[in-house]
């Protein structure tokens, strides 16, 4: 009964835990981009007067599809999260492997478009197939780097691919495989949704694509669901690439670094068409990555 | 590529202008009867004149007319010519341009907006600016604008000293 | 006169924080829309005050009308306003909306915002410069945080006053539900 109860504990603790940091990371990234364009930019704590604003609208809803399928993205997420070691937290990813992960993230954008099917505008359909459509781009190169970390070290768990990188900063696979990191990198940019990949959202074009009906506590739970989607996606880059760690403070720092890069160099490019930006993960990523691999294996 | 002159002699001697002028450089403007303004049309298209940038139309209330005017330009001789012609004001009808040109078909409709012209041939002239408009056609100069204004709109309050006039 | 009850502070918490993320529809109606990109980039920053851009009206808060409104522009205004979503307030920007400005004598234009929609706060000017913007914007901030800006319940109370004075205008509106 104990038992249940720590759990319980822990479960609510690390969703809002994640929620909370990933509201910061947002915030530090429209200070930087807002630097970056030599003005002030909003403070780094408006996102969470967003989130708050939000829930104290009113909201009008289109039906029962639409509920179920904002609460069912937000979920997926917060399911995901439970199977990503973050620093010493590990919670159940001893039990899951990174497939598990990378298809349990698929679930947030279903349940996405599953609301946007309850509400029937049209802006909102073109937003999530496109979404859908860029995540069948960038998950080819990733499972490719994926199966050759898997090859070497002969385990899939996230948690064993983070351990054994452990013995000082050499054994990271930043300095091992740099190109393989490199490429993840840029899969990341594609991943949170960053210019040049962001075709999904499009703000003058299809009106923000998926969450165009959204207004109050809809889009309040789906800004909290894209923060906590940020956290998971930069939690597993650490934990490949950069070693893991062993306590969750450095894990926030190294998670930071990695999103202030990606911010500086989302903030430079315009917007991909969406058949370029899966021609492109298709052609030079993905032959680079069968030339790693390869290396790897023999 | 012609100049002015050459292009007043080309309409001059195919055709048969009322009058014809050119106005500044670049500018020739020629006037035609109601009857022979179609076929003039299509034979300056011919000879390379294929854009219509615009129909206007105005409205000489003293003479008791409308003058409708069609600006045409080439990109081989870069020169602008209006054609002119004057058709009855009381019983305002006209035929249509939409088989030299489709695009005459949107002019012809805001001309029959505003001043109340029918065109013949044209049978898609509902309303393009306007919407809801049970007045007489508001570009014509017997329209009063300022008494319009002042019977539907309301204007506010300042302390008992309204906008007047 | 209508007597002022006291917020709650659950009421009051919610108001503090609208006050300080206000996401702006940008919807361009009139020739006053041309002052709106200086003062969304980096020389007059908007974003500094928490006052963001929103793509569509159901995410939005805040309605800027600039400028001068034809009859056909203020059907799909009044669509619009509808389908924003409580709290919602509507700024009127230029002479245009206080009293007709330079189109008074314009068959097509409408002369005062206020018979139809519950106005806020006018901005006076022919366009106003993005400093008076900012300065309005301050003050419409204040305005909320203080609790005095419930024009979305104006609009709720005398709605057969707003809907008489619109169909007047434009004969006959749609409405839903």
């Amino acid at each position: 009964m104990i038992n249940i109860l720590t759990t319980a504990l822990h479960f609510i603790g690390i969703t809002i835990f994640s929620a909370a940091l990933g509201l910061f990371f947002m915030g530090i990234a429209r200070k930087i981009v807002a630097r970056i364009q030599k003005r002030y930019g909003p403070p780094i704590y408006q996102p969470y007067l967003d989130v708050i604003k939000l829930f104290g609208k009113k909201a009008i809803t289109h039906g029962f599809i639409f509920d179920f399928g904002t609460i069912m993205a937000f979920g997926g997420v917060i399911a995901t999260l439970f199977f990503v070691p973050l620093g010493a937290w590990t919670l159940y990813s001893l039990n899951g492997t990174v497939v598990l992960i990378i298809y349990l993230l698929a679930i947030a954008s279903l349940g996405m478009a599953m609301g946007t099917v309850g509400s029937g505008n049209p802006q909102a359909s073109i937003g999530i197939s496109r979404a859908l459509t860029q995540m069948l781009g960038y998950e080819l190169p990733y499972l490719v780097i994926l199966f050759g970390l898997i090859y070497k070290y002969q385990t899939s768990s996230v948690f064993g691919l983070a351990q054994a990188q452990a013995g000082g900063i050499m054994n990271w696979n930043l300095f091992t495989y740099p190109v393989a990191t490199v490429l993840a990198f840029v899969i990341l940019i594609g991943m949170t949704g960053k210019k040049p990949f962001d075709a999904m959202i499009a703000p003058s074009e299809i009106g923000s694509g998926p969450v165009v009906e959204s207004g109050g506590k809809y889009l309040g739970m789906m800004m909290l669901q894209k923060s906590i989607t940020i956290i998971v996606e930069l939690a597993l880059f650490v934990n490949l690439f950069l070693g893991g760690a062993d306590n969750i403070l450095s894990f926030s720092i190294k998670m930071l670094i990695v999103w202030i890069l990606a911010t500086m160099v989302g903030s430079l490019f315009p917007r991909f068409k969406i058949e370029e930006g899966v021609k492109f993960f298709w052609k030079w990523p993905l032959i680079i990555a069968i030339i790693q691999v390869l290396f790897i294996i023999y | 590529m012609r100049n002015e002159k050459e292009v007043i002699e080309l309409i001059e001697k195919n055709l048969s202008p009322l009058e014809t002028e050119e106005k500044r450089a670049q500018n020739i403007s020629v006037k035609f009867g109601p009857e022979d303004t179609i076929q003039a049309l299509s034979f300056l298209k011919s000879k390379g004149y294929k854009q219509l940038s615009t129909i206007s139309c105005v409205d000489w209330i003293d003479d008791n007319e409308f003058e409708l005017v069609y600006h045409l330009y080439s990109y081989d001789d870069f020169i602008n010519i209006s054609v002119k012609t004057r058709i009855d004001r009381e019983k305002a009808k006209f035929v249509t341009l939409k088989e030299v040109w489709p695009v005459a078909e949107f002019y012809e409709r805001d001309i029959h907006d505003f001043f109340g012209v029918e065109f013949e041939g044209n049978d898609d002239l509902e309303e393009l600016i306007l919407e809801n408009w049970n007045d007489i056609p508001p570009m014509r100069k017997d329209f009063d604008t300022r008494k319009f204004v002042n019977d539907e709109y309301e204007w506010r309050d300042y302390d008992g000293q309204k906008h007047t006039d | 006169m209508k007597e002022k009850f006291k917020r709650g502070k659950w009421k009051e918490f919610l108001d503090w924080a609208q006050n300080k993320s206000l996401s702006m529809l940008h919807y361009c109606t009139g020739c006053g829309a041309i002052e709106l990109p200086p003062t969304m980039t980096s020389r007059y920053d908007m974003s500094r005050f928490g006052i963001g851009q929103a793509a569509t009206p159901r995410q939005a808060d805040l309605l800027l009308v600039t400028g001068y409104l034809s009859t056909k522009t203020l059907r799909r205004i009044i669509y619009t306003y509808e389908q924003m979503q409580e709290p919602k307030f509507v700024v009127g920007f230029g002479s245009c909306t206080i009293n007709g400005g330079m189109y008074w004598d314009s068959y097509n234009t409408i002369k005062q915002l206020d018979k139809y929609l519950p106005v806020e706060l006018y901005i006076a000017g022919c366009m106003p410069r993005p400093e008076a913007i900012l300065d309005g914007f301050l003050e419409l901030k204040q305005k909320i945080d203080s609790g005095e800006a419930k024009g979305y319940e104006e609009y709720e109370e005398n709605i057969e006053f707003y809907h008489k004075n619109q169909e007047e205008v434009l004969g006959e509106v749609q409405r839903t539900q």
